[in-house]
């Protein structure tokens, strides 16, 4: 039982310095970088329960949430890519076209 | 086992990858009729979804195709076709349209997906496979550094809230042990909930809140609608906004009944701030594509009006909205698409395309756009006959109902705020009428593109033909609601 808490401890840690991340990072890079730890995060989640339960479901849920950060991080590196070509910068304070 | 029910699925799917295949086959200028096969599939689609009566459960239990899940693909449908058909006009000979088409018919399959999950797994894919699509698509006009950063505030935007979703299913998946809903609903109706559950509750309520624009997660919208292709912020506010609905509808809705958990007022507030902050906002814009998001951002309210009270009749009165604002949505954007389009014509470099003064005289220069959206905006208000009345209907008189035999006094102050900011929103779009009609033309009459054409006064025929014959559309959403058993 409390080898699943230290897990679950591990994953809200992980969570949490992602959200920071995100609040605080301005470069785009980062952010991403952000993203995917909360991404990783639920999937240590669902790993730990899995194993807790003595259920795969878990897991297969972890494995189509990887392939699927993977594609999500490749279509964020390609607007980012395509960003920094029209504006030369990926800095989101820059980035401010938009606002009323 | 006979697949025949996920048809329209299969066939999108296919046709998206056949039309990514055919790009790369044949010449730029030839790819013009791949507009044209996309609409023909999409409307196969919506002809097959509207005639079949079938219910079936699919893929271990992963899908299931019900009244509920058919409403709602009805709705993603319905506005990809109008987008489509819009879009031949609008990216008429631009060599990347193989590639838009795909995203738009792949979009749609993540949405048809969402609306028949019946397991976490199938929703989280379908949530992502619609939300990657709609990221590209946001960003297509890739010299175009509005539209670059709609689609980074987008993606940032919604794989956050793809990661709190994630994470709370991880919850729920750990608490119940499995993640196919009706097991988790058995779970949760023989255990009492523990604190965990609020906390699973709370991020699925901000993942879905994302993907839904209620305040305070709807700062996205606003600039994203504002700076896509305008065809596609059609499908954003119109069709992939829905998504969040059809999944809080499946997943948030039932899990308050089992859990029997007092976030009444929880939604209650949500939807009070929503609704009055997206009409007050929406006052003060002078961007059209602007003052549509906050609209649909006071629409998200009205609808999670649903969440608040979850009898059979205000979520039959939030899926009538659901429906009625995206064909009235859908149908506004794709008229400021004609006024971009008139625009360009007349000045090749016009910044701000969408701005109210370019409406002046619309009446004179574009009519059957001006009085499609005449039509459009006062559906949008509550005006009827037209779908927005039909559902607005609906669901103020299922909260009111429920207040009278709760005796709580709450709940009509919030049917009265709700009815308020309808008054409200009439300011704002008769201004825009106002410009239309009364103001001085800005130059001459256009020919107005024949596909806008067509997509916008499917629109309207459709926004009038629900306020004129409610009746099999009220039966379809009850039909809906009574899949979710409240």
């Amino acid at each position: 039982m409390s080898d699943l808490y230290s897990y679950l401890l591990v994953a809200a840690i992980v969570f949490t310095i992602g959200a920071y991340g995100i609040i605080t990072q301005r470069s785009g890079i980062k952010i991403l970088m952000s993203i995917e730890l909360m991404l990783n995060a639920a999937n240590i989640n669902l790993v730990a329960f899995s194993s807790f339960n003595g259920d795969t479901a878990g897991q297969v849920f972890a494995l189509f949430s990887i392939a699927i950060a993977a594609a999500e991080a490749a279509i964020g590196f390609a607007i980012l890519v395509v960003l920094f070509r029209v504006r030369d910068t990926i800095n989101l304070d820059n980035i401010n076209i938009l606002r009323w | 086992m006979s697949y025949i029910l996920l048809a329209p699925e299969i066939l999108l799917t296919i046709l998206a990858l056949g039309i990514i295949l055919l790009g790369l086959l044949i010449s730029d200028r030839s790819k013009n009729m791949l507009g044209y096969l996309s609409a023909a599939g999409l409307a196969a689609c919506l002809i097959y979804i509207i005639g079949t009566k079938g219910e079936g459960r699919f893929f271990y239990d992963a899908l299931v195709v019900d009244p509920l899940s058919q409403i709602f693909k009805l709705i993603f449908v319905a506005v990809s076709l109008i987008v489509v058909i819009a879009s031949i006009a609008y990216f008429k000979n631009n060599r990347n349209q193989d590639e838009y088409y795909a995203l738009i018919l792949l979009a749609t399959v993540g949405m048809m997906v969402v609306a028949s999950a019946n397991d976490l797994v199938a929703l989280f894919v379908g949530f992502e496979l619609a939300s990657m699509s709609t990221y590209v698509l946001a960003g297509f006009e890739k010299k175009n550094p509005a539209s670059l950063e709609a689609a980074l505030k987008y993606f940032i935007i919604g794989s956050l809230s793809s990661a709190l979703m994630l994470f709370g299913m991880s919850l729920v998946y750990g608490i119940t042990g499995s993640t196919n809903i009706p097991a988790i609903l058995q779970y949760y109706s023989s255990n009492s909930p523990v604190s965990l559950d609020i906390i699973a509750m709370l991020f699925l309520i901000a993942g879905f809140g994302f993907k839904m624009a209620l305040v305070p997660f709807h700062m996205w919208a606003p600039d994203t609608y504002e700076g896509s292709p305008t065809v596609v912020s059609a499908l954003l506010a119109a069709g992939s906004k829905k998504m969040g609905f059809v999944a809080a509808f499946r997943v948030l809705v039932l899990a308050l009944v089992a859990l029997r958990m007092d976030l009444q007022m929880t939604f209650a507030i949500l939807a009070v701030i929503t609704m009055t902050y997206g009409n007050v906002v929406a006052i003060s814009q002078r961007s059209i594509k602007r003052m549509l998001a906050y609209s649909s951002i006071a629409q998200a309210g009205y609808i999670s009006l649903a969440f608040v009270v979850t009898t059979q009749m205000s979520i039959a009165g939030g899926v009538l909205l659901a429906l009625g604002h995206a064909l009235m949505k859908g149908g506004a954007f794709l008229a400021v698409g004609v006024v971009g389009y008139m625009v360009l014509s007349d000045n090749k470099d016009a910044k701000n395309i969408d701005h109210l003064d370019n409406f002046s005289g619309l009446g004179k220069r574009a009519p059957i756009t001006a009085f499609s959206l005449f039509v459009l905006l006062l559906a949008l208000a509550g005006i009827p006959p037209s779908a927005g009345f039909v559902g607005k209907f609906v669901l103020f008189y299922s909260v009111t109902a429920e207040a009278v035999s709760a005796a709580s006094g709450w709940l009509l102050f919030i049917v009265i705020v709700a009815i308020l900011n309808s008054a409200l929103s009439i300011y704002y779009y008769a201004r825009v009428i106002k410009y239309m009609y009364v103001n001085a033309p800005a130059g001459e009459r256009i020919k107005e593109p024949t596909p806008y054409v067509v997509a916008i006064l499917l629109a309207v025929i459709g926004t009038i033909g629900i306020g004129l014959y409610p009746e099999p559309f009220v039966q379809m959403a009850m039909d809906a609601a009574r899949v979710l058993g409240v």
